[in-house]
């Protein structure tokens, strides 16, 4: 049979099996009561990528804490619903859904992507005293007491792959930038730019291409005019990178390659060669990872999830796919240790004597120098190499002690781009 | 069901009756004089009473859909005042969000008192749609869709790129919002959506108000004349350019007051809001709605956005929710090529036909 | 820019122009003849794009079959939109444009129903660089050069067919003078068809040639759409020529534009591009002048 169509039937059985959840749940399992989660994201349009996926990964989170019996909470048992409503991406549709999942639904917390939706639903949020999170830290200022970024702080770690690299590969001197001119690419250049200059690497040049681009040949060309050392690809869509990749092979770069993410890396190997891409870092790791079983990650069965979600839905695996269900980890345990799922006492318990359980351990909130509130939870982050076709943690670098000696450099270039919180129009 | 269930539903299918039911006492011409006034004030009063009724029975996610749609009345309303001179546009969106960036800009960065700056805002916008007019209007048809649509995407373009003052891609947030009052024993605030609803239907009522009067005046007899015998009118002495320029430039003013409407519910405005995806969800409820009278226009928005806003959303097709939207269109068309608004008219022929047949 | 950038721009310009040129030239057909604008054009682009991900990389086929596929299966997907929703609505020009948008949302759906919403790249049978003129600096895969010449071969055979066989009088008839050909006795609903699977197929070639180039994803024909337009409007609407020349010409204004400012920049340019032209010769480079 072919893959298109089992793929159909793996989406309407999910469908299927997560309507009978719901329908079955409170006959079959121990649990009281059901908590409900808010999921606000884009699922249709050109930006559901950043959503969807994330979606089938908190429903697959949702599956097998209720098959367990549901999740306990100061002393209650209870089942999970994820409820979704699609923003696409618009801020007057996610204000909508804020308002249904809160006022009708009744959620105890809202799980989002952020970005552009996200000023229209702050005010909503504020009001309810509603506990939100986003996966894009850009979007916490001092007037978002309730939103917290607790998944990645992208951009900032993208610093440890630098730095990594300044260890490990000294010769390397040189650096071009290239980015997708967006909220998600532009702070991410803020940060290699104070990463780089941290670390002794001159960069030649930063070059901006629009979210709509479909030929990246030009920009290739345009990079590689300066004979770079490192090629940068910043944070970028996961087929930009590709595309890039493909172009600084076919226009035949031989030198290192860094980005915040190399999503579907197979892919990309198929498309250029194993030993172009050997060597090239990155930030996201397969969570097939053995170094992610160590104790200290604060992620359910990595390997488990990871297994399940390529059978369910194969080809969409990507770092949202993780890092909404990581978040729904961390609202569990604020929960657990605030005894309650009151949103206003979960986001106590979450920032508990200042730490929290980050998947890759235990971390520290902040952010209020960049961002004017401590509401991003950074500590450890790995770096990620692709050795032999198969991307491997090459070690956990910790963001708190790059900030206390650089700290000052990455405030000057958020600065310079305009990124900081007070800056941002 | 989360929609609010039955009660809900019916609010939606009264607010889609009234503006049908309007179309048609526009459209029938078999009602004498008397009777039809008397079917006018009736239809007033229940249009009235639904419209302050609706926000007071909806729930809370549909209160906030009331406030949205009040909003594109007025700029589906003005956007039907340009297809009277027969061309149909494919920046009114983007004349929309000059507006909403206008007003936030005046406001936020120059400290202009909001009600203030959305008027400035909706001046803006006429002023940015006569220069346009210069170049736009050497085409006609099938050029004058695409040119505007050049022109449009050119300006939204522009916010992306340039950070400041447009803030780039991320827009302008923190934009303030519409300032509370006290009237008499009242405290109105402005973020809540009911009373945001007020304003907007307010503004939107009176607006669209104008724009009738406008229509039924002499210009809107020459939109008519420049439509439908070009050559004639400007043999027989109409400034053709003239007329068209006036219908872009108010249609586009009123774009931009609620584009400014929109700026303060939401404080924030990105130039993806203004996307060519939004505007063809206007087109869409214009063309299907119809645009033989007023209430065309306002059909179509309130129909399609209760079947993709309420119906598919209860459905929970989630992702395949475009899909049903899209075969939604294309029934329409197929079996109502001149729009909603000829529905009733349609299923009275039906009735009349059925009679004595059966 | 020194000159190796400048030839590798030019190159990378060339390809633009020869996959464009393909969706554009579809787009020509399609509203010289029918007068509908089709909106769902780049949709039918990447139907095509998808045809070929499923025929090449997931079964395993050769991949000229998938591009083989592409153009039957997206030429048999116009027909169908021709004869449900074109002809119903051939005097109602708006009618056919919404429905044409309501085809957009349901292959676009359809699309993340079948394939999941996150985009494929996937490598083409001639992935590797080929150096041209034997300068190692100057490179471009061979899959760009397959696209080329795809192109080339099919708007050649295209051209031939429209000059040289009785179907194709009757098309350029239809598309010059409906009224007058219908009088000839030419059938408009069958030159309707020919046009419309024409028009598809041409738009599923371009998407199964570019499908290992460009991310294949749900949304992608929204890039190529807009080039698409302001390339019919450069060219003249109704010039197959046109189409060709003025692909060209905004590939490499674009191209160039890129290589130097920016996307953004480039996307103005050509916005700009097509307003100068719709101001001052609306009937394009090489249309006539429309009759009123």
């Amino acid at each position: 049979m072919s893959f298109a169509s089992m793929n159909r039937r793996n989406f309407l059985g999910a469908t299927a099996l997560a309507g009978a959840a719901t329908v079955a749940g409170p006959h079959r399992a121990r649990a009281d009561d059901t908590v409900k989660i808010g999921f606000l994201a884009p699922l249709t349009g050109d930006v559901a990528a950043w959503g969807l996926p994330g979606l089938y990964g908190c429903e697959i989170w949702a599956e097998q804490k209720n098959a367990m019996g549901g999740v306990e909470i100061g002393g209650a048992t209870y089942n999970v619903e994820i409820v979704s409503y699609d923003n696409e991406y618009l801020p007057d549709k996610a204000r909508t859904g804020a308002q249904k999942l809160i006022a009708e639904d009744g959620v105890s917390f809202i799980e989002m992507l952020g970005g552009d939706t996200m000023p229209a639903v702050t005010p909503i949020a504020n009001r309810a005293e509603m506990l939100v999170s986003t996966l894009l830290p850009s979007d916490l200022s001092p007037d978002t007491p309730f939103l917290v970024a607790p998944a990645e702080v992208h951009p900032i770690y993208n610093l440890t792959g630098v730095w990594w690299m300044a260890e490990n590969m000294p010769d390397a001197k040189t650096a071009v930038i290239c980015a997708q001119d967006d909220a998600i690419g532009r702070p991410s250049v803020a940060t290699y730019l104070a990463a780089f200059e941290a670390h002794g690497v001159e960069v030649k040049d930063t070059i901006f291409f629009d979210i709509s681009t479909t030929d990246f040949a030009p920009v290739m060309t345009a990079m590689l005019a300066h004979k770079p050392d490192i090629l940068c690809l910043d944070t970028a869509y996961a087929e930009f990178v590709n595309e890039l990749c493909k172009q600084a092979f076919v226009q035949g770069y031989g030198g290192q390659i860094v980005s915040c993410t190399a999503d579907f890396y197979a892919d990309i190997i198929a498309n250029t060669s194993e030993e172009f891409m050997d060597g090239v870092i990155f930030q996201f790791p397969d969570f097939d990872d053995p170094a992610l079983n160590d104790p200290r990650i604060n992620f359910d069965d990595p390997n488990g999830f990871f297994q399940t979600y390529n059978e369910r839905y194969p080809g969409q695996w990507g770092a949202v796919s993780w890092e909404y269900a990581s978040i729904l980890d961390l609202w569990l345990d604020g929960a657990r240790k605030a005894g309650s799922i009151e949103p206003a006492a979960v986001l106590e318990g979450m920032k508990q004597g200042g730490k929290g359980a980050h998947a890759f351990g235990e971390a520290d909130w902040w952010g209020e120098e960049l961002f004017g509130i401590d509401n991003a939870l950074v500590g450890d982050w790995p770096v990620v190499q692709i050795q032999n076709g198969k991307a491997v943690i090459v070690e956990f670098k910790n963001i708190p002690e790059w900030w206390s000696e650089h700290g000052g450099t990455m405030i000057e270039h958020f600065e310079e781009m305009g990124e900081m919180w007070y800056q941002r129009a | 069901m989360s929609g609010g269930g039955a009660v809900t539903y019916t609010v939606w299918a009264v607010l889609i009756a009234l503006p049908l039911l309007a179309a048609w006492l526009t459209l029938d011409p078999g009602l004498g004089g008397a009777r039809r006034r008397i079917w006018w004030a009736v239809l007033a009063a229940a249009g009235a009473a639904a419209l302050i009724a609706a926000p007071r029975v909806a729930t809370f996610s549909q209160q906030e859909l009331l406030v949205f749609l009040a909003i594109n009345a007025l700029v589906v309303a003005s956007y039907r005042l340009l297809a009277l001179t027969g061309e149909f546009s494919l920046g009114h969106v983007v004349m929309m969000g000059v507006g909403a960036y206008a007003t936030a800009l005046f406001s936020k960065r120059l400290g202009v008192p909001v009600p203030v700056s959305m008027l400035l805002a909706a001046g803006v916008t006429g002023l940015v749609a006569f220069i346009l007019a210069f170049p736009l209007f050497r085409m006609k048809g099938f050029y004058f869709l695409i040119g505007s649509f050049a022109a449009g995407e050119a300006i939204r373009l522009t916010w992306k790129r340039f950070q400041d003052p447009f803030g780039g891609p991320k827009g302008v947030s923190r934009i303030p919002g519409f300032p509370d009052m006290e009237v008499g024993p009242f405290e109105l605030l402005f973020w809540e959506p009911v009373t945001y609803y007020y304003l907007a239907l307010a503004v939107a009522a009176a607006s669209i108000w104008v724009l009738w009067r406008i229509e039924r005046s002499h210009i809107g007899l020459v939109f008519h004349a420049v439509h439908w015998q070009d050559q004639l009118a400007g043999a027989v002495g109409v400034n053709t350019w003239r007329a068209r320029a006036t219908a872009l430039v108010v249609a586009s003013a009123f774009a931009g007051l609620a584009g400014a409407l929109l700026a303060h519910y939401l404080t924030t405005v990105n130039p993806n809001r203004f996307d060519v995806d939004e505007m063809v969800y206007v087109l869409i409820w214009v063309i299907v709605g119809g645009t033989a009278t007023i209430w065309g226009p306002i059909v179509g928005l309130i129909a399609l956005t209760a079947i993709n806003e309420v119906v598919l959303r209860d459905a929970g097709v989630d992702e395949l929710r475009p899909m049903f939207y899209g075969a939604v269109l294309i029934l329409a068309m197929l079996f109502l090529p001149e729009g909603l608004e000829t529905l009733p008219r349609r299923v009275a022929g039906w009735l009349g036909r059925g009679r004595p047949a059966g | 820019m020194d000159l190796a950038v400048f030839i590798q721009t030019c190159l990378n310009a060339v390809y633009a122009s020869s996959y464009l040129a393909l969706v554009a030239v579809g787009l020509v057909l399609i509203f010289g003849v029918m007068r509908v604008v089709n909106f769902a054009h780049g949709e039918l682009y990447m139907a095509g794009a998808y045809a070929l991900f499923w025929v090449f990389h997931q079964t395993g086929l050769p991949f000229f079959l998938g591009v083989a596929v592409a153009i039957a299966a997206v030429g048999a997907l116009g027909l169908v939109m021709e004869r449900a929703l074109f002809r119903p609505m051939r005097n109602n020009p708006l009618g056919g444009l919404i429905c044409s948008i309501g085809a957009l949302l349901i292959l676009q759906a359809g699309a993340v129903a079948l394939f999941g919403v996150r985009k494929k790249s996937f490598a083409g049978p001639y992935n590797e660089a080929v150096s041209l003129f034997g300068v190692e600096s100057l490179t471009i895969s061979g899959q760009r050069l397959a696209v080329i010449a795809f192109a080339v071969a099919l708007l050649g055979a295209l051209w031939v067919f429209l000059k040289k066989s009785r179907f194709g009088w009757a098309l350029r008839a239809v598309a010059q003078d409906p009224d007058a050909a219908a009088l000839q006795g030419i059938s408009i609903g069958r030159i309707s068809m020919l046009a419309m699977a024409l028009g598809a197929g041409l738009a599923g070639a371009a998407g199964a040639l570019t499908a290992t180039i460009v991310p294949t994803g749900p949304y992608m024909g929204h890039s190529v759409i807009i080039g698409a337009f302001i390339v019919i409007i450069v060219g003249g609407v109704g010039s197959l020529e046109g189409a060709v020349v003025a692909s060209i010409l905004y590939a490499f204004v674009s191209t160039f534009v890129t290589t130097i400012w920016d996307g953004v920049v480039a996307d103005i340019a050509g916005l700009l591009l097509m307003l100068a032209v719709l101001v001052a010769r609306p009937q394009g480079l090489f249309g006539r002048p429309e009759r009123a």
